[in-house]
């Protein structure tokens, strides 16, 4: 091994850490930019029987309602989270979830079970939960099964 | 006097080369290309991926043999003392 090469091997390291900074500079700007991503639901949603999972790759948010409290679970912590529910002359009702004792955990008093509680009940939500600039949104229905 | 200037030109010019391969495979491929990288697979893992994690880590050894091999070549250019 000649001396430049073990001059070589002696600034390498200072590189990957110039190169470490700056790709984590870049990727926490990009993870700064507005994002929206749409959710969709997995399956039939029934958020009364605790039954109703939106997802978009691996961020899943399960909603439920329990007792008039409508819930979300979220894989990933969340920074905020508004839900809607939007009736038949799609008027909107917002409802600001509050955050219960982790950001996984997101939920607020509805009157979704006022509105959707008997079988075969239908009522459309939108959800909008944000994420370090990125914007998570969802239009979907819950049906009552039973 | 002369042989130094030209020898330490040549020899920037090299740095320069790698510096620009080192940015290239680093930033480019693991970080700006990366998503029309991962349509590729390599060996079960994908390329942008592979880049990011692996891939440049064997392009800077790599490069830091190509350097040595290219300097000597050019001490013996310039007859340097060594």
């Amino acid at each position: 091994m000649n001396r430049h090469t073990k001059l070589a091997f002696m600034v390498a390291p200072f590189l990957a850490i110039f190169g470490y900074i700056g790709a984590d500079l870049y990727k926490e700007n990009q993870a700064q930019e507005t994002k929206l991503i749409q959710l969709v639901t997995e399956g039939h949603c029934d958020v009364i029987n605790q039954n109703c999972i939106l997802s978009s790759g691996e961020f899943k948010i399960n909603v439920s309602d329990k007792g008039g409290i409508t819930e979300i679970n979220s894989t990933f912590p969340l920074d905020s989270a508004t839900l809607f529910l939007v009736d038949k002359s799609d008027k909107m009702t917002p409802y600001p979830l509050g955050m219960q004792k982790s950001p996984y955990y997101w939920q607020s008093p509805t009157h979704l079970r006022n509105v959707a509680s008997g079988k075969g009940d239908s009522y459309k939500l939108r959800l909008i939960a944000k994420i370090k600039g990125g914007q998570y949104i969802s239009e979907f229905y819950t049906q009552t099964v039973k | 006097m002369e042989n130094k200037e030209a020898y330490w030109q040549e020899n920037l010019r090299l740095i320069f080369i790698c510096l620009a391969i080192w940015f290239a495979v680093s930033f480019g491929l693991g970080l700006l290309l990366v998503e029309p990288l991962n349509a590729i697979r390599l060996g079960g893992y994908k390329l942008g991926f592979w880049f990011a994690q692996q891939g440049s880590i064997y392009s800077f050894l790599g490069l830091i043999f190509w350097y040595g091999a290219k300097m000597n070549k050019l001490d013996q250019k310039y007859h340097s003392e060594g």
